[in-house]
Formats: C-alpha cells, sequence, structure tokens
C-alpha cells in the first residue's frame, strides 16, 4: 500500500468543545461502529474520562474513506485533553501529518484551544479549523471564526462548520482531510524507526504500544530495539485498532498501529522513544524525546477505609497504566506512612487520586501540592528537590530556582481586572493582552508554577463566575528569593508542615498555616505555642489555651461503671492522635490542615 | 487520713463488707440539676418501699458487719419519720454498730424531734444538702428550701448531739440576677458569680460543720437544666471561672482548716467520710434499694431504677438487678487507681499492690512518664497523686489511667 492512501490526523480542542463526539461521528460514517456503540464514545476506554468530559490516554484506530473512486485508510490519534499531558499531546501530534482543532461555537477559543494549536504546530501538523456545536441556538460562528483567525492565523473562511452531535457538515470535514492534510513521506525503504505515542498495560498480555511507523516497516517475529531505554524485544503481535484489536502481519511505513512484544511492566517503555529493527537499525532515534517530567508533587496518605499496605497496591495497580507518576514510601513522624507522589501537573495529580479512589475504592489524604526546586550548592552541584524536609543546609546553598511557566488565561474583558490584581498577588508577570474579540481576552504571564498550583485555578474560576480558562506550559527554573518556612508545635518543628515559599509570601502563608493549626489541635493541659520560623528567626506565632477545668465533680460507687466509660472513651479520642512531644494531634485534623480541598 | 488503713480484717471478704448504703429514691420535688434516679414521693407509698428495701436488706444476712452506713437520696428526709426510723432500727438489730452511720438530709425537712431520734437510733453523721447560701441560686437549682433553712437545721443538728455534719454546696451556677448585698463586687457578671460562691462558702465555714462537699454544677443528661442549656435558655459559667471558683473553693477551705481529701471533698482532720473513702479505695460493698449500686463477689451490679418495678420484683421474689458487670483484675486495677488518683493521697503503692496484685508504677509507666514531666503527677513516699495544678483537670489525666 502507498503512503499516498494514508492520512494520519489528531482532534484537539478545549475540554467539552466535543472531541469525543466527533471521533464517534467519524467511525460511524467510516462504518467501523454503529449508531449504538458510538454512544459509548469508544476512544475513551476509562470511566473516569467520560465523567470528566477529557481524555487521559492516546489511543488510536484505523477506518477506511472511500473518496473520489479511492479507498483512503484514516488513522484517527486521539490526544489528552489537557496540557498537564503536555508531552503525551506532543508525541501524538508528532504521529500525525495533520490536525483538527475543533472550537464550540457556543464558548469560542479557550486557553486550551491556544495550547493545543501551538501543540501541533511545534509538531509540524497541517491544522483544519472546526467550529461545532453550530446547530445549537447560542451559536457564535461568526465570531468565532474570527477569533480563530486571530489568535490561531487560521482563515475565518477556511474553517468548517458542523455539528459533531448530529453530523451535520463531518462528510465535508472528512472530505477536506483527504484533500487538505498531506499523506506520510514514503520511507518504507529506509532502517525501521517507530515512534511510541502512547501505551498501556493489560492483564494478560503485557504493555501494548501503540506506534506510528515512520520508515522501514515493523513484522511479527521481528527483534526489536527501543533505542532510549535500550532494550531489545521480540515482536509477538501487530495490530490495528478497528476499533477492537485486529492482528495484522506488518505495519508499514507510514502506518499506525500497535505492538506487544513481551514489555512486563509500563515503566519499561517511554512514550517518545523509537523502536527500531535490532540488526538493521537506523542511525539516529527520532526527535523530540524527553523522559516524562515531574512538576507537582503531593503526599498521599491512607485515608479512614485503608491501610498503607493497601495504598502501596492501588499505586502499584495504577502505575501500570500511568507511566507518568511516580510514587515513592514516605514516613512522617507526625503523619504516619503514605507516599510522595509527582505527577505531570496539576489535573494529572487530581485524575491519579480520583481514580485511586474510583478503582481501588480506597480514601486518600492528600497534602498541599508543592513544586519541584532546583538547588545549587556551594560545591558547585545541581540537584532536584520536591520536598523541603531535602533541602540542604542554608549556609550551603547557593542559589534555589523555581519552575516558570507561560501561563494563558482567556476570560471575558470585564473580569480582566480581577484577575489582574489575582495574578499580581501570585507574583505572576503580564507579557501581553491579546483581544480575541470585542468582549474577550487572552492574558500572557509569566508566572511562577508554585504560585498557581494551590488555589489559583478555583480563585480565577470565582472571579470570572466560571467563564476563564487557563493553561501553562513549563518554561524553565529561575532563582528566586525562596525560603524555607518551618512550623514549630510546642517548639517542635514539624518536617511535614514545612514550605518553601518566596520571601514575599512567607509570613502569610505561615500565618494561615497557624490559623489552622489552631483550629485543628485540640486543647491541652498546657499552652501549646505554634511558631512560624524561617531559618532561626520566628515571625508568627499563636497559642492553644490549655483547657482549664476537666473533672468529674462526683465519684461514688454507683458511678463507677458508667464513669469508667465516660473516661475510657475521653482516652480512646487521645489515642487515635498522632504524638509531636508531649502534643496530640487528631490525625485527620492534622490532614486537614495540609489538606488542598479546604 | 493519708495513709490511713482500713482494718483488713473487715474486707475484702464475702463476710464482711466495708460499706452498706441504702438508696431512698423520693424527693418532695426534683430539683432541676439532679441526674440520679428519683420520684415525687406524693405517687408512692413510703411504707411498702421501706418494706421492700428491708426483705432486700435480708438477703444479706450472712453479712457479718458493715464498717460503714450510709443512707442517700433523693432525700430520705422526706421519708415519714417512723418510716426511716423502721428502715434504721432494721440496719441497727441486724448488724454491728458500724464506724460511721450517715444520713443526707435536706435543710428544709428537718426539725429538732427527728435529729434527735435519728441521732437515739444510731446515725453519728449528718449530710446536709445545703448548695448554695444565695437565695437566687437556689431558685435557680429548684431548691425548695431557703438560705435560713440551712444555718437552721445545722444548729438543730447541733443540738441533737451530732458532731460530725457535713454540708453539700454546689459552684458554677450560671449567675443569677440579683445578689445580697453583703457580697459587693465590681458589678461584673464573673465577678458577683464568684463573690457569690465566695459568699456560700464564708457562710458553711461560719456555721462551723465538720465537713464540706464542693460540687461544680454539672448538666447531667435528660436533666430539665441541660435541656435548658441545649435550648440557649441557660449558659453555663465560663471555664476560667469555674477554675477560679474551685481554686478559691481550696484556698478558702485550707485557710478555714480544712483539709482537702478528695477532688470535692474537705474535711477538718479525722472528719473525713469513711464511707466515701471506701469508694475511692475500691472495696466492695452492698447497696439496696432502687437504683443501688454494689461492688459485691467481683461484680458491678445496679438496681432496678423504678420504684415500682423494684418493689414487685421484691414482693414476687425476683431479681432486683438490672445491669451487671464482671470486671478482669486488669479493669479492677484500673478502677482502683483511678478512684485512687481522686484522693489527695492518690494510690499508695504497696496497697494497690495488695489489693490489685499489680505494680500501679508497671502498669502505668506511660502516663506517669508522661505526667510527672508535666507537673500533673507526683510519685513520693510510696505514693502516686496527682500535684495541685492537676486536679482541676483531672479527667484529661485519670482517661489515661482508665485502660492500660
Amino acid at each position: 500500500m502507498s503512503t499516498e492512501l494514508i492520512r494520519n490526523f489528531s482532534i484537539i480542542a478545549h475540554i467539552d468543545h466535543g472531541k469525543s463526539t466527533l471521533a464517534d461521528r467519524i467511525m460511524e460514517i467510516t462504518g467501523l461502529v454503529s449508531d449504538r456503540e458510538a454512544k459509548d464514545q469508544l476512544l475513551d476506554d476509562m470511566d473516569i474520562e467520560r465523567e470528566r468530559g477529557i481524555t487521559i490516554k492516546a489511543s488510536a484506530v484505523t477506518m477506511n474513506y472511500e473518496h473520489a473512486g479511492k479507498t483512503y485508510m484514516l488513522n484517527l490519534i486521539d490526544t489528552p485533553g489537557h496540557v498537564d499531558f503536555h508531552y503525551e499531546v506532543s508525541r501524538a501530534l508528532t504521529a500525525c501529518e495533520g490536525a483538527l482543532l475543533v472550537v464550540d461555537a457556543t464558548q469560542g477559543v479557550q486557553a486550551q484551544t491556544v495550547a493545543n494549536a501551538y501543540l501541533a504546530t511545534e509538531a509540524g501538523a497541517e491544522i483544519i479549523g472546526v467550529i461545532n456545536k453550530v446547530d445549537l441556538p447560542s451559536a457564535q460562528p461568526e465570531i468565532t471564526a474570527e477569533e480563530i483567525e486571530h489568535v490561531l492565523g487560521i482563515r475565518k473562511q477556511d474553517c468548517f462548520h458542523i455539528s459533531a452531535k448530529s453530523g451535520l457538515g463531518v462528510r465535508e470535514l472528512l472530505d477536506a482531510v483527504v484533500t487538505l492534510l498531506p499523506p506520510p513521506p514514503d520511507d518504507g525503504d529506509k532502517p525501521t524507526a517507530a515512534l511510541v505515542f502512547d501505551s498501556e498495560c493489560d492483564d494478560y498480555r503485557g504493555v501494548i504500544c501503540y506506534v506510528r511507523v515512520f520508515s522501514g516497516e515493523l513484522k511479527v517475529k521481528q527483534k526489536i530495539r527501543f533505542m532510549g531505554v535500550g532494550r531489545t524485544h521480540l515482536i509477538t503481535e501487530l495490530g490495528k485498532f478497528t476499533p477492537k484489536m485486529s492482528p495484522v502481519d506488518r505495519l508499514s511505513a507510514g502506518e499506525v498501529g500497535y505492538v506487544i512484544a513481551n514489555v512486563r511492566k509500563l515503566s519499561d517503555v517511554t512514550i517518545g522513544d523509537t523502536i527500531t529493527d535490532d540488526a538493521n537499525p537506523t542511525e539516529k532515534p527520532l526527535p523530540g524525546y524527553v523522559p516524562p517530567m515531574q512538576m507537582v508533587f503531593s503526599d498521599f496518605y491512607p485515608g479512614n477505609n485503608t491501610d498503607y499496605p493497601n495504598l502501596r497496591l492501588a499505586f502499584d495497580k495504577l502505575a501500570l497504566n500511568d507511566a507518568s507518576f511516580s510514587f515513592i514510601p514516605q514516613n512522617s513522624p507526625a503523619l504516619g506512612f503514605g507516599f510522595r507522589c509527582g505527577f505531570l501537573g496539576l489535573l494529572h495529580m487530581e485524575i491519579v487520586q480520583e481514580r485511586l479512589e474510583r478503582e481501588n475504592n480506597i480514601e486518600v489524604v492528600q497534602t498541599a501540592p508543592t513544586v519541584s526546586y532546583e538547588v545549587l550548592t556551594t560545591d558547585g552541584k545541581t540537584t532536584k528537590i520536591d520536598s523541603p524536609a531535602d533541602l540542604p543546609d542554608v549556609s550551603t546553598i547557593e542559589e534555589l530556582r523555581e519552575p516558570f511557566v507561560r501561563l494563558e488565561i482567556i476570560t471575558t474583558t470585564d473580569t480582566i481586572g480581577g484577575i489582574m490584581q489575582l495574578s499580581e498577588s501570585r507574583r505572576c508577570k503580564l507579557i501581553k493582552t491579546d483581544y480575541l474579540s470585542q468582549n474577550r481576552v487572552m492574558m500572557e504571564y509569566k508566572a511562577p508554577l508554585a504560585e498557581i498550583v494551590y488555589d489559583f485555578y478555583d480563585l480565577l474560576k470565582g472571579i470570572s463566575h466560571g467563564y476563564a480558562t487557563m493553561d501553562y506550559e513549563f518554561t524553565g527554573f529561575e532563582v528566586g528569593d525562596l525560603v524555607k518556612i518551618n512550623i514549630l508545635v510546642n517548639k517542635i518543628p514539624v518536617d511535614a508542615l514545612s514550605l518553601i515559599v518566596h520571601r514575599s509570601v512567607a509570613e502569610n502563608r505561615g500565618r494561615k498555616m497557624l490559623v489552622r493549626l489552631r483550629k485543628a489541635i485540640p486543647r491541652h493541659q498546657f499552652e501549646i505555642p505554634l511558631q512560624v520560623a524561617i531559618g532561626g528567626k520566628i515571625i508568627a506565632r499563636e497559642s492553644i489555651k490549655p483547657f482549664r477545668k476537666d473533672v468529674t465533680a462526683k465519684l461514688y460507687g454507683g458511678d463507677v461503671t458508667r464513669k469508667m466509660k465516660v473516661l475510657k472513651r475521653q482516652r480512646e479520642g487521645k489515642k487515635r492522635m498522632k504524638n509531636i512531644g508531649a502534643v496530640q494531634i487528631p490525625q485527620d485534623a492534622f490532614m486537614s490542615i495540609l489538606d488542598s480541598s479546604d | 487520713m493519708d495513709n490511713q488503713k482500713f482494718d483488713s480484717e473487715l474486707c475484702p471478704s464475702d463476710r464482711r463488707a466495708a460499706g452498706l448504703y441504702v438508696h431512698i429514691p423520693f424527693c418532695e420535688a426534683k430539683c432541676r440539676y439532679c441526674g440520679f434516679y428519683s420520684e415525687p414521693i406524693k405517687n408512692h407509698a413510703p411504707q411498702r418501699l421501706v418494706s421492700a428495701i428491708i426483705r432486700e436488706l435480708g438477703q444479706y444476712d450472712h453479712i457479718e458487719a458493715f464498717q460503714t452506713v450510709y443512707i442517700g437520696g433523693g432525700s430520705p428526709s422526706c421519708l415519714p419519720a417512723e418510716q426511716l426510723l423502721r428502715l434504721i432500727r432494721e440496719i441497727t438489730s441486724h448488724w454491728p454498730k458500724p464506724e460511721e452511720f450517715t444520713i443526707e438530709v435536706n435543710p428544709g425537712q428537718v426539725n429538732k424531734s427527728i435529729l434527735s431520734r435519728l441521732r437515739t437510733a444510731g446515725v453519728t453523721r449528718i449530710s446536709i444538702g445545703a448548695q448554695s447560701f444565695n437565695s437566687d441560686e437556689l431558685n435557680f437549682l429548684g431548691r425548695r428550701h431557703s438560705v435560713g433553712d440551712i444555718g437552721r437545721a445545722v444548729e438543730m443538728a447541733r443540738r441533737a448531739g451530732f458532731e460530725n455534719i457535713g454540708l453539700d454546696l454546689i459552684f458554677a451556677i450560671p449567675p443569677s440576677t440579683s445578689l445580697p448585698s453583703t457580697m459587693l463586687g465590681t458589678g461584673r457578671a464573673s465577678d458577683s458569680t464568684l463573690d457569690s460562691w465566695k459568699y456560700s462558702l464564708r457562710s458553711a465555714i461560719d456555721l462551723d460543720v465538720q465537713h464540706i462537699s464542693a460540687y461544680a454544677l454539672t448538666y447531667e443528661e435528660g436533666t430539665p437544666l441541660q435541656k435548658a442549656v441545649e435550648a440557649g435558655e441557660v449558659a453555663p459559667v465560663d471555664e476560667e471561672i469555674d477554675r477560679q471558683m474551685y481554686e478559691t473553693t481550696i484556698d478558702e477551705l485550707e485557710k478555714a482548716g480544712f483539709k482537702q481529701y478528695e477532688i470535692s471533698n474537705f474535711a477538718r482532720p479525722g472528719f473525713e467520710c469513711k464511707h466515701n473513702l471506701n469508694y475511692w479505695r475500691n472495696l466492695p460493698y452492698i447497696g439496696v434499694g432502687p437504683a443501688a449500686g454494689s461492688y459485691w463477689n467481683g461484680k458491678r451490679t445496679l438496681n432496678i431504677a423504678d420504684v415500682k418495678k423494684y418493689i414487685d420484683a421484691i414482693e414476687q421474689e425476683t431479681t432486683v438487678t438490672d445491669e451487671s458487670e464482671t470486671p478482669d483484675n486488669t479493669q479492677i486495677a484500673c478502677e482502683t487507681a483511678v478512684l485512687n488518683l481522686r484522693r489527695r493521697c492518690g494510690i499508695i503503692l504497696d496497697e494497690f499492690e495488695n489489693q490489685t496484685g499489680f505494680d500501679a508504677m508497671k502498669l502505668f509507666t506511660e502516663p506517669i512518664g508522661r505526667y510527672r514531666e508535666l507537673g500533673l503527677i507526683e510519685a513520693t513516699d510510696g505514693r502516686l497523686f496527682l500535684t495541685r495544678d492537676a486536679l482541676p483537670i483531672a479527667d484529661s489525666v485519670l482517661c489515661d489511667f482508665s485502660t492500660t
């Protein structure tokens, strides 16, 4: 088969702009699935994806489409819907020659529309503008088209107006996929090079790699090498998703499909890696490979209905399906046994928490997210730390660097003031303001990641009455005036409560922690001082007053049984607490201090 | 009294009990704060109850002696004189004269004649439910007697020959509208409440009694007072004031020559209530009457808390026990520790080990260590006891001795 008749493309969109519905419609039109099956939105494997309206993992389906008397092979490669999965999205887009950029005509261009468009351009994919939901009464296709032209440089008259739900305009769009998008290059004669753009783990077959063959071919029983990780494997099965797994003997240059090669663990495969023939390898791997980078960290502890071994099992299970998060055991004297977990970003973290709870039916308690820092020590070494507790002694620190991101916010013009105030209070620097239309604006900021991982998104939604959307992309580490604040309970520093923050907000953050602590720690038999310290200097203090009266007035013969029960209950209450020196803190209360959700 | 030893001949043994408690569950009217079992006497025939109690006493014929006897309630003094005397004569005729024979009385329910007859019948100690010397507070509590009744009752008891008279007082009563002119404070609610309490204490001291029990007002489940608090009609006294009152009590009474021997109890030397001391030693005792508790043959039991059902059970010769518990050895040790620690003398380590088989210092190593460090417990001279600082917050310490 000549590559002339192959088209590889993705659909990219902001959340809920209709990506999955369009994919369903395309599969229906190409006869791949029935109407009823389409309802299940086959591209989304996991419940949670459907509920959140986003896709966690990329998938790929192969379809046939008749056009002008020829049968084309269309490979639709799905992409995750959030830029936390920026890297996965970019790999999936690299596997395509083109992308359908879907924008909801009732919503207009949103932050992720822009972010996705940038990624597609960077990946060298041709973009076709698609305005969806044009049949809704509130649709404003003309304004949306203008926004697309203004922000993304796609001419408004070139945009396709469709309704993915009704199918309106979808055939015309498929024709455009064939006529407007280029075919893959015909490099079948060159040594084998296939890009792994996604992977998943199947209980019975092991790891399934999603690949795009760029040159040469893949054959069953071929000995292949994963160039990045340097491991060799024998291919046991090749196939395509139609959308069910359909085995084939070979995958040729330009084609998309799956590879099964006795890979047991998901962590043995990295997305972006190049597969080549072990005997006749390609000279250079395909460009763009980066190991997954975790930017956001949070501690997970067993909640009410579970314990540490169960949590560990759940994480192990989860890791089979998600190679981009990490978890290492953590033992805090205050909080007990748990895990320090690393995530690509905030949304990724939320998804992991939800999957943990849903797929394993366990509750977890999660501490406030923090970011990764770079430390340059006086010996000239640079190390990354993801826990304030790991920060070396201040005297050995030459530079402390924090991660910065390019932050894009799209909002209505009447909320600019509030958003600017919020951003300024979070050390965000406005780079530019771009009017998308008369009443919508895109603001681009340079922002410290630490300032937006915490509660920024919630505040943004509040200020904009839910209208603003944001997206961000890591740009690099920069030196900052950062300090570590320690919280002392009864004069004992509590490691689990220490934070790395910018000096300008240290006192404020510290005070907030004290207020929460004061509410969470029950009164004791003595006064408990609570302090915030930077280095040896106390910058804020509070205290928990002791209880003054707690004694049963009468205890005579007949009262013994009843009073003993009361005392035992009082004692039981204490048993569930964690000790920090002589101070007893209820574990759940401790969690509430750290919990990001309140 | 700190190291006073109880005659080991008497106890523990199935033939001799430390104490006999008789519960008279009748009152003229129920006080708002009272959580004990009692019923208005007008709804019942007192002689039937007394007969039933006498029949229950008959079950303990095999017991040779009681060290102490205590008739409490309710209000034993609301029983008709002849019924009360019949009950007392029944006890004194069956068992040798106890070392201490106490009866609780209400100040408004006694006269010279009944007090003399009680004394003659063998009662040695009178415990008067005075509660307060502030008439507004008496009203607030729902007491039926007047401030004047208290002094008169004390005087009459003394004339009747009682040399061991105790007063019960209640502090931390929510502030009343007005105060007797003799107590002048700064006018702030907290001061007036504290002043009112100081006045009650002073008045009790001035009556030259031998024993004072001072209880912080408690809001017992199901009482009208507790409901009033829930409904927001009554605001309990601030914790800090409550504490000040308690500290004042200890200071004032000690200054006046009383010695604190238990969290809420003060006595002139030699006048500690022996009956109650035995509870805090966790010695076996017999309780008779509706709702009375016993600790006998290793079992803690509670009688039926219903006059009619109790009488029926006695008359039909079925059991009057409603609840029963047999604590194991560790539990007994814990109970003993908690009770002992309520005494200022605390746990007498030798005695504790003889009685329970456990070395208290080992059984409670963790809390002892922690609380010694906090200055809430001391261990010296073979004793382990709460410090003065621990008394107002004793429950928070004692709970750590309630289990091991």
